[in-house]
């Protein structure tokens, strides 16, 4: 289990935003065997492969293409969306691959419209991302000079920022050009998505994964990283308090440990691991003495995680577990994009718990009430978001209970300031230098 | 038409059979279970599953799921939280998130009492609050306009507001604004939300975040009174609510009658009630004594006067109705005069043909419509608001709104709706029945009068007689009923001829120095009687609160004895006259609370009317009209003059474009020898070739007019 | 072009116009500065949408300013990755460098602070955006290098 360039194959050795440097590598040959298949053929290689996806849901990428339905049955355009919005904290793997393999995403994008028998591609690339913006559109513009379209067109569209523009149905709502309001499910969006209209929309990296795929084939896929349920290799996102942070395209099932201290080289300036966040933000926190895990969905699911994004931050004994805790509410806090109750009432309410604790303020029941609230977040919210708030700031609390707990005893925070975090200054609490979740008495 | 699939669902143990595709909220009713909700309301569109206050478990669902965006399945099992104790933590979880930051302000609240938000918490809802913090606070409340204030502390963001006005009334005006915890309900720039629809997000809004400025502190629920009747500023006949406390009207509520408002109201119909309290309303009979002087009299003296001046008129009376009368008073009024006097001229307020019953149909038939017509150039939402509300669901179920019938599609779809809405609907019946829309279930014609009742009054005149009136020369008594009439620059123009004239109206100021005798009028919400709206629906008022004065039918009875014509003051005997003569004998008790429509009638030969010549010039022709916040009501609500148009011209698309105008450019507005200077607006309901501009402004302007920047 | 026109010209591009609100807010922003009224006002013209819809759909996503901010901007990650090698030090270096507090613009209108949350440049912290041009990574001796070449600019 190790490092396995499918992804970025070719991409040290060359300058792949090239066209011609791009086909040298061979790119733009699956495109052509893929439209010399029917389109249910290169569905099924897609079934085979089971490739997941790699924005965080980890879907069958097969399963959810077969569920477009044929033109026959619902005479309406269907549309490839891709969704390049990365904002999940501790990711950065698409923004590496939109600028070093474009023309792979480009071919992953029309191989993608033959096998649902589209005839647009929108790509929705978060708006902080200009320098790669003007990468992927320029690989566009020769891709599309060089008439490897065939009647297929492509639009970039650039979000303006906000997380909840990465969750499906919100991008959907963006593109559309509305508020990046999540819809109700059903209607998913093989039956009704932009537009109404039937629709395939997939992170880059599984798009971009899909030329390798028909190269290889489903089967031959399927036989690496770690089958059959995590197939294949992925990108995952290095970072934190590790010595060599960065993407790197691993096969799936390759060891936590083996990411952190042999590929990232460990953690810098002696200090010790304490936790690592192992998916993104939005999962459950693993323990020092959890790390011994493989990077797979089967194995994250044991113990209690998630592969989610593929961003491993790695976290040493300076940080403070309750300052990281309130770091990560107010980024939710943040982001929430207020249409339901419990994450827009309740994203704020745990902010404004972990103040408390975090200034020594609290009483052990407020940490009961903490959990409470997480409690009745989980499973109520009209998306994932509230989720994703609530679950890694109740591991928190139940993997480091007793850091939380000290808080209250002692009436202070216990790292006396020297904890990395100290006085980190999030988003919602500028212009004012004040919380503003609370107001002054 | 088959049968519609039943499905089997069971709710809490409950067995319920519903038709397939039911939502869920409606099945675990139709089982007698409420489900609690706050976002939901089917009247704004598809369920959007925002507040998750109706979160129940389904049977095969992992999670708890929103029962208001799924509907019923075959086989279905859902357990609300009557029985299911994970969607009871749930909707105690939702209360528990809305109530956080939710102000204790119930006892300043206009909503307290009739409040869903006290109401589900009482049910559904934690009894204590576990949050300690201090609430987010916002400056409260603020004027969105001057008759609807909104208090963002109040708010639960349950967005069915901003939905209201993009999707219902399409304003686009009131919004959402910023993100998350930060969400606050807006309007651009904090300009007032001016719209003719706005009133109805107070009776959207779940708690008391938008409330009636008109309301504010007036009442609490259990000290008033809901008086069933039907709003009478509009011939679409609105049923209303009209809240009274200690004998005034207090507020004007929807009162929702499927097939003519849906629950909507406009603002004129909502908020112009004060002016039953104007500070010129008249309460007692006057008489000239000067040339601008008037002195209160007695009734008694009154009727004298009255008397003698139809005595000496000789027979030349003509009398100008206004449209406001209920068919009561019309038709006591026409019995004393046509039978009594032998008087049979009238100035009607407008023509309405009897041939359109043919094509009778609710309004609500719009709405499901294939093909809208609007013809007459008159902006609909100006004549009859509720209509333009119609034209619109009509649109967004996909309809084609047309202005002109040359299309093939007006011909060959089995659902087409007609609007005349203007000038000119003398043309309607001919073109209704050439189309062929007495042969099309679904289909229909309706012409929008000017007036709330001209139906109804031309309907009580001619049943009071038959006799062909004479224009009297000159005109001995001019009667002027109704205080529309009495601002008819047409009839002042009649008044200056005439030897003596008689008013009955409410508003004291108009009169002065051209009326001889005024007899105090009431208002549609002081009486008891009926109205006939456009649809050709007979509906019922009901009295909400007693006039200054007495009723008309009370003094008209006094004042027909001394003709020898029998009068009964009561309206419900004065309908039974007129009902054998015109509606088949309806019995007055039985009109109903949500008046039925009568099937339309048998299409007899129609007049094909006489080719009008429309009126032709150089230019872009003028469609000047009279705006919907205008009129003595309007005038007396300082409220709602914001409302008022601008001075403003309205172009098409494609005129604006010719012409290099853009949105919001100041034109110059010229025909033969004045020009005004107005404010350009494009709007895509307009043809091209004609402009439009409210009728204030439009006064000294000719048929036609040219346009330049 | 005139923005309407160039507004009208993205909008054909797509199968609804009214996805290339995004787009639009975008240009007139950078021909205004800011998303003021009036430049609300010209979206919502060139799109056929009212301005109150135009503010909705603006004030929803951070990269839109509804207020004025500074001719450039300079946005500092403070989300995880960044905050654990050292986000607050080089925000603070900032707040020092230019005189101003985070979210607030210097006097003279030339710079704009603002802490941001994940960039998108986790493993190369801290990830700082010069009006949206990445620097990564900058530790806070060389905000000063920073701060003079963007007033040079």
């Amino acid at each position: 289990m190790t490092e396995l360039a499918l992804v970025l194959a070719g991409a040290d050795e060359r300058d792949l935003t090239r066209l011609s440097e791009y086909r040298a590598v061979g790119g733009y040959r699956a495109l052509e065997k893929a439209r010399g298949m029917d389109p249910e053929a290169v569905i099924e290689e897609l079934l085979t492969s089971n490739l997941r996806g790699r924005g965080g849901a980890f879907f069958p990428m097969g399963r959810k293409a077969s569920f477009i339905p044929k033109p026959d049955d619902v005479p309406k355009p269907r549309y490839v969306v891709v969704n390049a919005d990365e904002s999940e904290p501790g990711t950065f793997k698409d923004r590496e691959l939109m600028f070093r393999v474009p023309h792979r995403l480009i071919e992953g994008c029309l191989i993608t419209a033959h096998a649902i028998r589209s005839q647009n591609v929108f790509i929705y690339i978060r708006g902080e991302y200009l320098a790669e913006f003007e990468v992927v559109r320029a690989a566009l513009d020769e891709a599309r000079d060089e008439g490897l379209f065939a009647g297929v067109t492509v639009v970039l569209h650039r979000g303006a920022g906000a997380y909840i523009c990465g969750e499906e149905s919100a991008l959907l709502e963006s593109l559309e050009g509305k508020r990046g309001q999540p819809r109700s499910r059903p209607p998913y969006p093989a039956v009704s998505g932009l537009y109404a209209a039937p629709t395939l929309i997939n992170n880059v990296e599984t798009v971009a994964t899909v030329p390798k795929v028909i190269e290889l084939g489903g089967a031959e896929y399927a036989k690496i990283g770690a089958p059959p349920n995590s197939t294949g290799t992925r990108l995952f996102s290095l970072s934190g308090n590790v010595v060599r942070g960065g993407n790197y395209e691993l096969e799936l099932g390759t060891s936590l440990n083996d990411l952190i201290f042999e590929i990232g080289g460990g953690i810098p300036n002696g200090r010790k691991l304490k936790a690592v966040i192992p998916g993104g933000s939005s999962v459950p926190v693993l323990t020092a003495d959890e790390v011994d895990t493989p990077l797979e969905h089967d194995a994250m699911t044991e113990r209690g995680s998630m592969l989610g994004s593929g961003a491993v931050i790695v976290i040493d004994d300076r940080c403070c577990m309750v300052q990281l805790g309130l770091r990560v509410a107010q980024f939710y806090m943040h982001e929430s994009c207020g249409k339901c109750t419990p994450c827009r009432e309740g994203t704020r309410w745990m902010v404004q718990l972990l103040h408390k604790i975090e200034d020594g303020r609290a009483e052990h029941e407020e940490l009961d009430l903490l959990l409470s609230v997480c409690d009745r977040i989980l499973g109520k919210c009209l998306c994932p978001l509230g989720d994703a708030a609530a679950m890694p700031i109740a591991s928190y609390v139940s993997k480091f209970r007793d850091e939380f707990r000290a808080h209250i005893d002692e009436g202070s925070c216990p790292f006396g300031g020297e904890s990395s975090l100290e006085g980190v200054l999030a988003p919602v609490d500028q212009h004012t230098h004040a919380p503003v979740a609370e107001v002054p008495a | 038409m088959s049968a519609p699939e039943l499905v089997t669902v069971t709710i809490d143990g409950r067995e319920v059979q519903v038709p397939k595709g039911t939502g869920l909220v409606e099945t675990a009713l139709a089982a007698g279970i409420e489900i609690p909700v706050f976002c939901y309301e089917p009247r704004l569109g598809p369920a959007i599953g925002a507040c998750r206050m109706c979160l129940v478990e389904v049977e095969g669902m992992p999670k708890v799921q929103a029962a208001c965006v799924l509907s019923a399945q075959d086989g279905m099992v859902v357990s609300t939280a009557q029985s299911s104790s994970e969607a009871a933590e749930a909707q105690n979880a939702t209360l528990e998130f809305i109530l956080v930051n939710h102000p204790l302000d119930c006892p300043v609240c206009d909503k307290g009492g009739e409040c869903p938000l006290q109401d589900l918490t009482f049910r559904w809802g934690p009894g204590a609050t576990r949050m300690e913090f201090p609430k987010r606070t916002f400056e409260k409340p603020i004027p969105i306009s001057p008759t609807i204030a909104l208090d963002r502390e109040r708010c639960i963001l349950c967005y069915r507001c901003t939905r209201f006005s993009e999707g219902v009334s399409e304003d686009g005006q009131l919004i959402a604004e910023n993100r998350g915890a930060a969400s606050v309900i807006a309007t651009f720039q904090d300009e007032p939300y001016k719209a003719p629809f706005s009133g109805n997000i107070i009776e959207l809004c779940p708690v008391g975040a938008l409330t009636s400025t008109q309301y504010r502190f007036e009442a609490r629920p259990w000290e008033i009174q809901n008086v069933p009747t039907v709003c009478g500023m509009c011939p679409v006949g609105c049923n209303v609510h009209a809240t009274t406390r200690e004998g005034k009207v207090k507020r004007i509520l929807s009162r929702n009658h499927p097939e003519v408002d849906q629950g909507w109201l406009c603002d004129k119909g909502r908020f112009a009630y004060a002016h039953v309290r104007a500070r010129d309303r008249i309460a007692d009979p006057l008489k000239r004594v000067g040339q601008r002087r008037y002195e209160e009299i007695s009734w008694e003296e009154a009727l004298d006067e009255a008397e003698r001046m139809l005595r000496s008129a000789g027979g030349r009376i003509v009398t100008a109705l206004s449209g406001s009368e209920t068919v009561e008073s019309a038709y006591a009024l026409a019995k004393l005069l046509r039978r009594g006097l032998g008087a049979h001229s009238a100035v009607l307020p407008e023509e309405v043909d009897p041939a359109l019953d043919a094509f009778r149909a609710p309004l609500s038939a719009i709405g499901e419509a294939e093909i809208v017509v609007v013809l007459g150039g008159d902006p609909v939402v100006e004549r009859a608001p509720i209509v333009d509300l119609w034209i619109r669901a009509a649109r967004r179920n996909g309809a084609q709104v047309l202005t002109s019938t040359d299309d093939e599609r007006v011909r060959s779809s089995d659902r087409v709706a007609l609007i005349w809405s203007g000038p000119g609907g003398e043309a309607l019946p001919a073109l209704a029945a050439d189309l062929g829309i007495a042969d099309k279930p679904g289909s229909a014609a309706f012409h929008l009068p000017e007036t709330a009742n001209g139906r109804g009054v031309a309907d009580a005149w001619a049943a009071a007689g038959d006799v062909d009136p004479e224009d009297p020369e000159p005109i001995g008594l001019l009667i002027v009923s109704g205080d529309e009439a009495v601002a008819n620059p047409a009839v002042r123009a009649m008044a200056e001829g005439a030897e003596a004239v008689l008013a009955i109206s409410m508003f004291r100021t108009p009169l002065i120095g051209w009326v001889d005798l005024v007899l105090p009028g009431t208002s549609y919400l002081e009486r008891d009687g009926t109205y006939v709206n456009l649809e050709g629906r007979l509906q019922r008022l009901r009295r909400a609160v007693i006039p200054p004065g007495p009723d008309e039918l009370a003094w008209l009875a006094k004042l027909a004895e001394r003709f020898d014509v029998e009068l009964s003051p009561y309206p419900s005997q004065v309908f039974a006259e007129i009902s054998a003569i015109a509606y088949g004998g309806l019995d007055y008790g039985l009109v109903g609370e949500h008046a039925p429509l009568p099937p339309p009638a048998d299409l007899g030969k129609v007049q094909k009317p006489k080719r009008v010549r429309a009126a032709s010039g150089k230019g872009l022709r003028l469609i000047a009209y009279r705006p919907l916040f205008s009129g003595p009501a309007v005038e007396r609500v300082p409220e709602l003059h914001f409302q008022r148009p601008g001075a403003e011209v309205e172009l098409s698309p494609d005129d604006a474009r010719r012409l290099g105008v853009a949105n919001g450019q100041l034109v110059h507005v010229k025909s033969n020898g004045t020009s005004v200077e107005l404010r350009a607006r494009v709007t895509r309901d307009l043809a091209a070739g004609a402009v439009r501009v409210p009728g204030p402004y439009a006064s000294d302007l000719g048929t036609h007019v040219e346009v330049s920047p | 072009m005139t923005l309407a026109e160039q507004i009208q010209e993205i909008a054909a591009g797509y199968p609804q116009s009214r996805s290339a609100v995004l787009p639009a807010l975008r240009l007139a922003q950078e021909q205004y500065g800011w998303l003021s009224p009036e430049a609300l006002r010209e979206v919502a013209d060139a799109l056929d949408l009212t301005p109150a819809y135009c503010q909705a759909v603006a004030s929803f996503y951070d990269m839109f300013h509804m207020k004025p901010v500074g001719r450039h901007l300079v946005e500092v990650c403070t989300n995880i990755s960044c905050a654990l090698v050292g986000a607050q030090q080089v925000l603070e270096a900032f707040e020092s460098e230019l005189g101003v507090r985070t979210g607030e613009t210097t006097e003279d209108g030339d710079v704009t602070l603002r802490a941001l949350e994940c960039a998108g440049g986790c493993g190369w912290g801290t990830v700082v955006a010069i009006d949206h041009r990445y620097r990564e990574p900058v530790r806070p001796e060389d905000v000063p290098t920073i701060v003079s070449e963007l007033r040079d600019d």
